[in-house]
């Protein structure tokens, strides 16, 4: 049967030298059909190729069979080098012919991928518009040089035709995503190519060349130096708002989505966008622009209004569009988005609920960098999102008031009102009316205990001592109430005890809308604590208002914080009260573990990911000079991982990880500051950044060596922090400490690159480069040059922290029993004193080496080894008294500093030099401890 | 060739838009308004300027109306009918539709108000309106063989739109009004970036509505005029101008006083620049809200508005929005019906009888020329909660949202529920920014307590809110309009003198575009484009089919030299792809001009190939030269001593490849080349590319005869005076 179909084929095509449509459609369906023999196919082949060699077939013909021959190419891929041989010689010979039949060549020849270079260009300059334009769209497939591609598609910009233009366009963003260019002249080139197409006249050239603009505009900024970056920055950001007047709605759309990518802007400019009248400042402001062709300078006033006129916009898509850029630039100015919110809140009141949703999520970016700072003349726009109906967009506001915080009293009203309201137009968001009322209420524990006190008329039982459990507001009422012991602890008394009891009754509710914070049991437990807590203090502390001793034992590194007006005396009578503040915190924590210990786990491993990726986009920020943002955010991130640390200890391990690591970034923010241009740079000290980047490389240290069940890419994550410290070092000629440094960087080096290895996966650009770099120092010998490495710093980005597994703290606690300035240890001088310590280990295995750092005020220093092997006691914590020598005892009575410091495995031996000491770098797992000697006096 | 533009109304005024222009012999008139300032002949404009004859049909070649207000159409059907074009007039389908009923209404006014003799009769509309034909959007019409127009959608009022008219290679935009910024029922003006000889466009966008509204307001207190007056509110209002309206009140009354004041606000448009509109409509919707909605929360927060709906049934109060028949009520409608439906507020909102079937029938047939939002929305104009109002309801308990006529509570159905709500402190009445002196809208924004009607006296004890007034449309969106447009001309015309030279001048020093702004009568001719016919050669087209990009660096010795800001901005790399480059025109004797390629250009003319060589002869010192390279350890130094040749040339290279950085330099032994520069060893006599003046006494000179081609002179001349040590400041 297949033989007859061919054969007929190749008679009809033999017999009369133009063949049939009919023929050309049973040689597609034999193509098609898998089950053809390769025979057939290769006698099909040869058939197809024979007759296009044929001069006086048609065009049309022509273009089916090359049509064919790509079929055949794509679905029989053995056959691709023999059809790509023979086309290849035609090929610029069809091109000739008509560029239809240039393009389905093309096709057919490039189905096989190997495509080269010479090709390509060949192709892009013959004279067919449409190969030309099939090829730049598909320059990603074919294997060409990035400087080539970039070559012809800058100079294809200039084709007369508009598709063409684009498509070239599109092609130069494209090249972005894969290589780096680091030409300055060249960027600029093509930056100022953009501009000039941003006045073209076809709509979908504006539209390619605004992201041309954006995306090479940021290369550019990327690569100026330092003192233009801003300027340089601003430029391209008034080029861009220059396009959101104009007349094509998807233009618009891509200029706005544009703005919000530009990485820094100066104030003024972000504020002339908020106005339409030119503000004094920026009437003078002057930049030079892009542009070559035209030499106009470009006033910062064209940015006049951009914001104004996009939120007026007709189209939704652009209004949209205009909220979710200004997210991204709410970040870098308080004022800016303070000013901002004035038009924003306009936006909640849209007719489209997409620009309504994403003005919402607008304002809670603003929120998460404190940058919201809500009025009075924003509260009706705001508030009438809470029974909006739509519930996409409730949720939004509700999302935001989670995090809000209000110092104005009348505010959390209007705040617990419109919650209150959205409760009851819609009863099926009660979950989440809760669960805001309930944050709410833990963050503004004062203002909540008033509005408690307000409405307990209203919760208590009417005169048929009937609750009225089945009113939701009673209920949102008990859930704020119940919110507030969580404050601070003192507000347990103002809430009566009974409210807890009520809540009770509603435990199933309330616990199902609290899910994400406790469950059934810990609630339960929780509110049974507080009600008799409040009894409790009720009846003790009437009419005492004396701010009391305060301890916080949720951080077991924490020291003891007293607050003012903190009085002994006051302490003492009232050991009482702290012993059940203690108690209540004691309870509160094991109603936490208990709730990790139950089926919740994942939700804190699920938070702490969110906050890591939350701290992931810091980097950015940092990059862009806005460190002082980046640090609020860190600080706030901090924050919300103590909140889950005293309710999880289960978690400890991971919880203390992302502290330090929190920390490490926090150093890194602050050393990266010397090294890019920031707004507002604090200059420090030679000192002081030594100090700073000695902190740094001591808490990497920690990081990596003080925690147990480090996945790969955590430790990956560290060792390539660990490659940025060494960097900075580096950058900075007079701390460089060059060949430590150097040799640290390569044993990092190696270090990654084994791990990488051994897990068979890519190493990031990053590692790439600085291990290139490093080689060619190595080869070169080439004489230290800083701003190399601080070349090498900007190719660093933060990838994303994600926990995997439980991690073990290793860490130890020290104590001299019985030993204070008062009650010191007696020596005698001259001679040794032994000190009797105890000491608990966590998690310390018997490989590592330990040593107790004992240093006195003049800075000398004695280690001792404590030998863990000859130490007792359980593997997680070991427990145990040792006495240790103290030699070299001076003539007065002193003061040690004692710490227990482990040996980090991973360093070179010998970094550290010391007389018996330890032999490598020490990662301390204590505080320090003071312990007071008193010499004996003689007689 | 070049377009003439006779301005024959709104030359440096406001009032009677009428531009006359011609574009390569063709002649087409722009709009054909009317002053209505003026009951003389300067009412109209001045038509014996086109024709002496008054040859009109010969004269004009068409009439283009960009909308329906009066002075942009009114002098039409005197110009057709009276002064006797027959020739076609184009305007945009819904102006089509209302213009008729605009210019009756006129024609009534000024008849059975005025009394005077009317200008034309209602057969003279219809007969005018014959003549019309209706184009659409985007649609291009072929006046005739050479003259082709094209509508643009201009926002503004309904139906208004942009002219575009090309003849030959001249092209045109007349913008007529427009708004830059959309409003809740009208888009945005949308235009193409066309490529433009002249841009004609309106200054003063609103100010006329003021004018034409003079007349018309003095048949607005009778219930019988109504219906017509309903248009000339609707015009205006419609696009977001309700404000106009209130101005053109003012005016209507015969007060000198309030005259001079409603041209004072007047004024104030187009200077000023507008924010943005949702502040108003923020005030707005707080207010309706929050006095619908009294609850016991709200009132303790007077500031905010809490929806409960609920609570309301007790306490609610009712709004009265007094509104100027339609318009912005419509507007005003849209906003609270979107509002009530996303807050799920179930407070009725009315309106009082035969306003909205009148206006949703407009709407629902014009449908296509409203914003985008409207179009977007299924049924914009069937409200959801909004219902007829009755009588009857007026008393009815309950909250509710009413929205009646007259606009200033000068008496009708407003000023009746007025005085029934009026004593209950839980009301609220909205009024429009500005009520005359005399109206009870007046008396009541200047907080009277009492007021007397008819001798009743009426206890005021709601709450009174004042929807706010704010300038309108700017000098931005023109200057945002003419960047965008780019033209080679603009031409202002349709505002006061003084604001447009201002914004002349602006035009002109920040986009670099050349403006004018003609008074009345005045004539103004611009150069425009004009393209030559011709024929091009296969090998011409053929290399223009083909990219032929270079990218040229400007070199950095340029840079240096001028150091002025321009060249500071000019950047090192740039693209060139001008394919034409490589034709050449060629014009023979009685043949059609023909572009050729320039590789054909020789065959053509059956010449040879002529390049412009320079040469020179250029005289070195041989003992400076080995001084210098035996400084520079050149290994063969005894040889230096006897120069031939070769070891000259070799001594050259040496020399230059240190003072060049650019250029490859090649040495051939005999010869030395770096790209088209080729220099060998002089060692005539005489050379005629030899400047001998006083060099023949210096001993030991070497001379080296250069050539090089014309690209290469600059490097050339680099390397001359390298070789000549003029550079050399420290030798």
């Amino acid at each position: 049967m297949e033989e007859q179909i061919a054969q007929n084929c190749e008679q009809s095509l033999s017999v009369s030298k133009r063949h049939s449509l009919r023929a050309l459609s049973s040689i597609r369906s034999l193509i098609n059909n898998p089950n053809t023999s390769n025979s057939t196919l290769s006698s099909l082949l040869e058939t197809l190729t024979r007759s296009l060699q044929l001069t006086d077939s048609d065009s049309l013909t022509r273009h089916h069979e090359l049509t064919l021959l790509a079929g055949l190419s794509l679905r029989h891929p053995h056959f691709s080098p023999l059809i790509s041989n023979s086309l290849r010689s035609n090929s610029l010979l069809f091109s000739s012919y008509s560029p239809r039949l240039a393009a389905a060549a093309a096709l057919a020849v490039i189905s096989d991928h190997t495509v080269d270079d010479r090709f390509f260009v060949s192709l892009c300059f013959a004279s067919s518009v449409s190969v030309r334009l099939w090829l730049l769209r598909n320059a990603e497939r074919f294997n060409v040089r990035p400087h080539l591609l970039f070559t012809v598609c800058l100079g294809l910009t200039k084709d007369p035709y508009p598709y063409v233009r684009e498509a070239a366009l599109n092609g130069l963003v494209c090249l972005l995503k894969h290589v780096v260019f680091e030409d300055v002249d060249l960027i600029q080139g093509c930056c100022c190519r953009a501009v000039e197409l941003l006045r073209d006249h076809e709509d979908c050239v504006r539209c390619a060349a605004v992201r041309v603009v954006s995306e090479w505009g940021k290369m550019l900024i990327a690569c100026i130096d330092e003192k233009n970056r801003i300027d340089c920055s601003d430029v391209v950001f008034i080029q861009l708002c220059s396009m959101i007047r104009d007349m094509r709605m998807e233009v618009r759309v891509e200029a706005f989505n544009a703005l919000g990518k530009v990485g820094m802007i100066s104030e003024i400019v972000l504020l002339q966008t908020l106005s339409k009248k030119v503000l004094g400042a920026t009437k003078e402001k002057k930049f030079h622009s892009l542009g070559a062709a035209e030499c106009f300078e470009i006033s910062a006033s064209a940015a006049a209004g951009t914001f104004v006129h996009g939120f007026e916009d007709e189209f939704y898509e652009v209004r949209k569009s205009a909220c979710s850029s200004l997210g991204s630039l709410v970040i870098l100015s308080e004022k800016f988005a303070g000013e901002a919110l004035n038009l924003l809140v306009d936006m909640l009141n849209d007719d489209s609920v997409t620009v309504r949703l994403q003005a919402l999520e607008t304002m809670h970016i603003m929120v998460t960098c404190e940058h919201l700072n809500l009025e009075d003349k924003h509260m009706h726009m705001f508030l009438g999102t809470l029974v909006d109906n739509s519930e996409l967009v409730r949720c939004a506001a509700r999302k935001i008031l989670k995090l809000v915080k209000t110092p104005k009293l009348e505010f959390f009203r209007l705040f617990i009102d419109g919650l209150l309201e959205n409760l009851k137009i819609y009863p099926q968001d009660e979950a989440d009316v809760f669960s805001v009322l309930f944050f709410i209420g833990r963050s503004h524990g004062n203002f909540a205990a008033c509005i408690i006190k307000e409405v307990c008329q209203e919760i208590e039982p009417d005169s048929d001592d009937k609750l009225g459990f089945d009113n939701a507001r009673v209920a949102a009422f008990l859930v704020l109430a119940i919110s507030v012991p969580l404050s601070c602890e003192q507000n347990v008394r103002s809430i009566p005890p009974q409210i807890f009891s009520y809540a009770v009754t509603l435990l199933g509710r309330i616990s199902y809308a609290l899910s994400d914070v406790m469950n059934q049991h810990s609630l339960m437990a929780y509110l049974s604590l507080c009600s008799r807590l409040s009894n409790f203090s009720e009846a003790n502390f009437k009419g005492e208002d004396t701010p009391l001793h305060e301890a916080k034992s949720d951080d077991p590194n924490c020291t003891t914080e007293v607050s003012i007006g903190a009085d002994i005396h006051m302490q003492k009578s009232s050991d009482e009260a702290s012993k059940s503040r203690s108690w209540i915190h004691g309870k509160l924590k094991e109603t936490a573990t208990s709730r990790c210990q139950l089926e919740e786990e994942d939700e804190i491993w699920k938070a702490l990911n969110i906050v890591l990726a939350k701290v992931r986009n810091v980097w950015s920020l940092v990059q862009s000079g806005f460190s002082k943002e980046a640090l609020r955010i860190l600080r706030a991130c901090k924050e919300e991982v103590l909140t889950f640390k005293a309710e999880s200890r289960g978690f400890d391990g991971a919880l203390l990880f992302s502290l330090q690591y929190f920390k490490v970034l926090k150093l890194l923010t602050k050393g990266w500051e010397q090294f890019v241009p920031a707004k507002n740079i604090h200059h420090y000290e030679q000192g002081e950044l030594e100090f700073l980047l000695g902190k740094l490389d001591r808490s990497l240290r920690e990081l990596r060596c003080r925690f147990l069940g480090l996945s790969k890419e955590e430790e990956l994550h560290v060792l390539e922090l660990m490659l940025v410290s060494c960097l900075l070092r580096l950058s900075k000629f007079e701390i460089c400490f060059y060949y430590t440094t150097m040799r640290n960087l390569s044993s990092t080096i190696s270090h990654l690159e084994f791990l990488h290895q051994q897990g068979s996966t890519e190493p990031s650009n990053f590692v790439t480069a600085v291990k290139k770099s490093l080689f060619e120092i190595n080869i070169s010998h080439t004489s230290y040059r800083p701003s190399l490495f601080n070349q090498l710093l900007n190719s660093f980005s933060l990838s994303q922290l994600v926990f995997h597994g439980r991690l073990e703290h290793v860490h130890a606690e020290l104590g001299v029993p019985d030993n204070s300035s008062e009650n010191p240890v007696i020596f005698v001088s001259g001679l040794p004193v032994s000190i009797p310590f105890e000491i608990t280990l966590y998690n310390i295995s018997s490989v590592n080496r330990l040593w107790l750092r004992m240093t006195m005020s003049d800075e000398t220093t004695q280690f001792v080894f404590l030998d863990s092997n000859l130490l007792g006691g359980c593997k997680d914590a070991k427990k145990f008294t040792y006495v240790a020598p103290f030699y070299r005892t001076p003539k007065a009575s002193f003061t040690l500093r004692v710490c227990i410091g482990m040996e980090c495995l991973f360093e070179d031996i010998h970094s550290v030099k010391g007389n018996g000491g330890p032999k490598r770098a020490l990662a301390y797992l204590c505080n320090e401890k003071e312990v007071y000697f008193s010499r004996v006096s003689r007689g | 060739m070049a377009i003439d533009c006779l301005v024959l109304g709104a030359g440096q005024e406001v009032g009677k838009s009428c531009v006359v222009v011609t574009i390569n012999g063709k002649r087409i008139m722009f709009d054909c308004g009317m002053h209505m300032a003026y009951n003389d002949h300067r009412q109209y404009p001045d038509f014996s300027r086109i024709s002496k004859s008054c040859d009109f049909n010969n004269a004009i070649d068409c009439i283009v109306i960009t909308h329906f207000h009066l002075d942009h159409i009114g002098a039409l059907p005197y110009f057709t009918e009276i002064c006797g074009y027959n020739g076609p007039i184009y305007m945009t389908y819904p102006t089509r539709a209302l213009a008729p009923i605009m210019l009756e209404d006129y024609r009534k006014v000024l008849v059975d108000r005025r009394g005077e003799v009317e200008q034309f009769t209602s057969d003279h509309i219809a007969e005018c309106m014959k003549k019309v034909i209706a184009v659409d959007l985007k649609q291009t019409v072929q006046v005739d063989k050479d003259l082709q127009i094209r509508a643009y959608y201009a926002g503004h009022v309904l139906g208004a739109a942009m002219f575009y008219a090309k003849v030959g290679d001249s092209a045109m935009v007349y913008t007529g009004d427009y708004n830059m910024t959309p409003d809740r029922h009208l888009g945005a003006a949308r235009i193409d970036r066309l490529q433009l000889d002249l841009l004609i466009t309106d200054f003063d966008f609103h100010g006329i509505c003021l004018v034409f509204q003079f007349t018309f307001c003095k048949c607005y207190n009778s219930e019988i005029e109504y219906r017509n007056s309903l248009f000339i509110d609707y015009a205006a209002a419609v696009s977001d101008t309700v404000d106009y309206i209130i101005v053109s009140y003012l005016i209507s009354l015969p007060c000198p006083e309030m005259e001079a004041l409603a041209f004072g606000l007047r004024s104030t448009y187009a200077t000023t620049v507008r924010d943005s509109k949702y502040a108003r409509e923020r005030e707005f919707l707080k207010a309706a809200a929050s006095s619908v909605l009294h609850t016991a929360v709200a009132s303790i927060l007077s500031f905010v508005v809490i929806i409960v709906v609920h609570k309301c049934v007790a306490g609610g109060g009712k709004v009265l929005i007094p509104a100027f028949a339609l318009g912005r009520a419509q507007e005003l409608c849209i906003l609270l019906d979107d509002y009530w439906e996303r807050m799920n507020l179930r407070v009725p909102i009315y309106f009082s009888a035969g306003l909205t079937i009148q206006a949703n029938m407009y709407y629902k047939m014009l449908i296509s020329w409203t914003s985008q939002k409207v179009k977007e929305t299924y049924n914009a104009f069937d409200f959801k909660n909004v219902h007829n109002f009755d009588r009857s309801l007026i008393d009815a308990p309950g909250p509710c949202v009413l929205f009646a006529t007259p606009g200033m509570l000068t008496g009708g159905f407003s000023l009746e529920v007025f005085k029934h709500w009026a004593p209950s402190e839980m009301n609220l009445i909205t009024l429009p920014g500005y009520c005359l002196a005399g109206t009870i809208g007046n008396k009541l924004m200047s907080g009277n307590p009492t007021i007397e009607l008819e001798g009743t006296k009426i206890d005021v004890r709601c709450q009174i809110h004042q929807l706010a007034f704010s300038p309108h449309t700017d000098g931005k969106g023109i200057m945002d309009l003419v960047k965008f447009l780019s033209p080679q001309h603009v031409i202002l015309v349709h505002g006061e003198k003084p604001k447009m030279a201002t914004l002349k001048e602006r035009i002109q020093s920040e986009l670099g575009i050349k403006c004018c702004d003609p008074a009345n009568n005045e004539s103004v001719c611009i150069p425009s484009t004009h393209y030559v016919k011709a024929g091009a050669s296969d090998a011409f087209i053929r290399s223009c089919l083909n990219p032929n990009f270079q990218f040229l660096k400007s070199g950095s010795e340029e840079k240096s030299v001028s150091g002025s800001k321009c060249t500071e901005g000019t950047l090192p790399l740039w693209i060139k792809d001008e394919r034409v480059a490589e034709g050449i025109l060629v014009l023979e004797k009685s043949e059609k001009a023909k572009v050729v390629h320039q590789d054909e250009l020789l065959l053509m003319l059956g010449e040879k190939r002529h390049e412009v060589q320079f040469a020179y002869c250029c005289p070195v010192n041989v003992d400076e030269l080995e001084k210098f390279t035996t400084t520079s350890l050149t290994p063969t130094a005894r040889m230096l001593r006897d120069p031939n040749k070769s070891s000259l040339i070799r001594l050259l290279v040496a020399k230059l490849s240190r003072k060049l950085s650019e250029g490859n330099i090649q040495d051939f032994g005999e010869h030395l080349q770096v790209e088209s520069f080729h220099l060998s060893v002089c060692l005539k006599d005489t050379c005629p590319y030899r400047i001998t003046n006083g060099l023949e006494d210096k001993p030991r000179t070497a001379f080296f005869c250069c050539t090089w081609s014309a690209a290469d002179d600059k490097l050339a001349r680099k390397i001359i005076s390298a070789m000549e040590n003029r550079d050399l400041v420290e030798t």
